[in-house]
């Protein structure tokens, strides 16, 4: 018995059989990714003439690549995104882990708050928290006035408008995004196994050391990896608490197609700020391997 | 050979040579939960001794607490004579094989029995060697490079006790240490285990729920109900001289029959006469074995029933009889011509093959 086509293809969908079930997650991506990627590149790629908001004529070109490549303020701009999401991933991992070891040692009620806390975050804008940051870091704010009182210092710092400002608001914005993987990961921790290391003869820090961290390195790993996405790509925190004069990657892909209205040249910083991302990505992801290497050990 | 004489304190009375582990009145409660209630007991050098009892019974918590992971909210437990609540849990010369085994899942089988000796600090040269000879102790040479992951249970129990043995500690501690292997390994590795902590000579504690692996494995066994040791004696003095009804059912399946006392004595149905010390009513306990069946004849004795059921036990075959207004007895009977054609629903006749068997308790 010969059935029809689209019967066919009906019976196929509904059974859920061959890669139907993914076709509506693969149209999604196509829209929202693929294909802005493929303009994208395009755009970097090629000397456009626009009139009227319409682009009239596209020809291949490598000028804004090689302008991209050699031009100085490009190097300064995405060495300092560098250094900011690499700081931000530094300091995400020395606060959140101690964070993720008292979730795993804490008693359950110590759990439930530190979920709460970490969680509760996020269900805030990432805009007011960061401004929240301009009220506590100002010339007049909770740290100087404190400071001021306390007569550690004569004159209010400038915090604001600094490095360390972004820093701080990067670190705070995004630490939950490091905590929630590695409490995932805790969560799942043998405690035979901390038993077993005490046992064998092994301080707190030694079991730290030897058993918790190595067992929590894909945690680590995926939150660092997050962690680091979310702050080399940043746009808003670098704006807010950089004062408007902070550039980084990001702020300047801003200013080019906004500003400017250069999308040729916002479109190849956009292409070699997610290739650079790609790159310490697969460092990370390699790294993050080389220390789990036993999960993938061959069974028996 | 027996020593004992010489190791009695002839002032005292007390054994000269001090028990290796000795716990005295140990309590222990999770919230209102008196989950240890003024345990005692004591292990002798080189002894094995064993915690039995179902679960909760209180045994793993008394483990835990000679390991350390737990500390008595009151009483004392002695290694060598000392006192170990105030000694943490990474200095007591304590080794635990965990039921799961807890093997670094990381680390290879070389470095989980390295494990410990790092921690000491060892010298890398040192630890090489402490750890191929704990390896080859256990049958394992050659699977030094491998995952826990990629050995099979028995495997893993072995490395366990390698990565514990390797530091020669004063006491073993085992939990439930056969529960994650099949049957058929399980009889095995008690014999093997048993054979090298005598070889050994380490004092060793088990915990197990299993009466038959209590009565291979122990020199003496405690029987442990809701935090109390009910009895605290060798394999035999548990199996054949029950402390009390608890015990007697709990080691060995039992049956009893409940009766009367007088005259210091008690009259069972088949007209023997089992001896006691108690008079009016009492339970007399009566082993399965101790039961000999008969098909319901001429010459027949007085104490009869109907199979309701049989179980075939390897070489044995047991049988659930069932008597009139009374629940059931259980007989068993090795597998010959004599019981061969008794089935469910004959009528049998009930001997008791030895009354000297039989315990009498109080009927409460």
């Amino acid at each position: 018995m010969t059935r029809s086509l689209p019967r066919r293809l009906l019976d196929e969908i509904l059974s859920g059989s061959g890669i139907w079930p993914a076709v509506p997650a693969i149209v999604v991506l196509l829209v929202v990714a693929v294909i802005p990627f493929a303009i994208l590149l395009s755009l970097g790629f090629s000397e456009i003439t626009v009139a009227r908001g319409v682009i009239v004529s596209q020809d291949f070109s490598l000028r804004y690549l090689t302008t991209a490549l050699t031009d100085p303020l490009y190097h300064t701009t995405f060495q300092r995104s560098l250094t900011l999401a690499l700081m931000t991933t530094f300091f995400c991992v020395l606060l959140g882990y101690p964070v993720a070891y008292l979730f795993l040692i804490g008693k359950p009620w110590v759990r439930r708050v530190i979920l709460v806390l970490t969680i509760a975050p996020i269900l805030t804008s990432g805009i007011v928290r960061t401004y929240a940051w301009i009220i506590i870091l100002g010339g007049r704010g909770v740290v100087n006035s404190v400071l001021l009182d306390l007569g550690l210092i004569s004159a209010p710092l400038r915090i604001i408008n600094t490095q360390w400002a972004v820093v701080i608001g990067m670190v705070q914005v995004h630490l939950p995004v490091m905590i929630l993987p590695l409490i995932a990961v805790m969560s799942r921790h043998d405690r035979r196994l901390d038993e077993a290391s005490a046992n064998l003869g092994a301080s707190r820090l030694g079991t730290l050391w030897n058993v918790v961290l190595p067992l929590s390195i894909g945690g680590l790993g995926t939150g660092a990896a997050l962690v680091f996405t979310l702050s080399y790509t940043t746009f808003v925190v670098p704006q807010l608490l950089g004062g408007g004069n902070y550039l980084n990657a990001a702020t300047m892909i801003y200013e080019q197609v906004v500003y400017s209205l250069e999308w040729s040249k916002g479109a190849v910083t956009a292409l070699i700020l997610m290739s650079t991302c790609l790159i310490v990505l697969l460092i990370f992801a390699w790294l993050t391997n080389l220390g789990t290497r036993w999960t993938r050990v061959a069974q028996r | 050979m027996n020593v004992a004489a010489d190791v009695i304190d002839m002032k005292t009375g007390a054994p000269r040579s001090a028990p290796v582990v000795d716990i005295r009145g140990a309590v222990k409660r999770f919230a209102d939960l008196t989950v240890l209630d003024r345990c005692s007991l004591s292990a002798q050098e080189g002894e094995i001794l064993t915690l039995l009892g179902p679960s909760g019974c209180g045994k793993t918590t008394l483990l835990r607490c000679i390991a350390g992971f737990l500390t008595p909210d009151a009483g004392e437990i002695l290694i060598d004579g000392k006192d170990t609540v105030p000694v943490p849990v990474n200095r007591r010369s304590v080794g635990v094989v965990f039921q799961s085994y807890a093997l670094f899942p990381h680390l290879t089988v070389a470095r989980n029995v390295a494990y410990g000796l790092k921690m000491r600090g060892m010298p890398a040269a040192e630890i090489e060697t402490r750890v191929t000879t704990a390896l080859a102790t256990v049958s394992l040479t050659g699977f030094e490079g491998r995952y826990p992951s990629q050995l099979s249970g028995g495997q893993q129990q072995r490395v366990a006790i390698a990565r514990v043995l390797v530091l020669e500690p004063r006491v073993l501690l085992l939990d439930e240490p056969f529960n994650a292997l099949d049957a058929k390994l399980r009889g095995s590795m008690q014999m093997e285990l048993r054979q090298l902590i005598k070889r050994l000579g380490i004092t060793a504690i088990f915990v197990t729920h299993d009466q038959e692996e209590a009565l291979t494995m122990s020199d003496r066994i405690a029987v442990m109900r809701t935090g109390k040791v009910e009895q605290f004696g060798t394999p035999e003095e548990i199996f054949d001289r029950p402390a009390n009804a608890y015990v007697a059912d709990f080691v060995g399946a039992s049956n009893f029959w409940d009766g009367y006392a007088s005259g210091g004595r008690v009259v069972l149905p088949d007209g023997q006469t089992v001896a006691t010390g108690l008079s009016g009513e009492v339970r007399v306990m009566i082993r399965p074995h101790n039961l000999a069946l008969r098909p319901a004849g001429p010459q027949a004795s007085s104490w009869t029933g109907t199979i309701r059921f049989r179980r075939h036990v390897g070489a044995l075959m047991e049988y659930e009889i069932g008597l009139d207004g009374e629940h059931g007895l259980r007989a068993l009977a090795l597998r010959d011509g004599s019981t061969a054609s008794l089935a469910a629903g004959d009528k049998v006749s009930l001997t008791l093959r030895d009354a000297a068997g039989c315990i009498v308790f109080p009927r409460s």
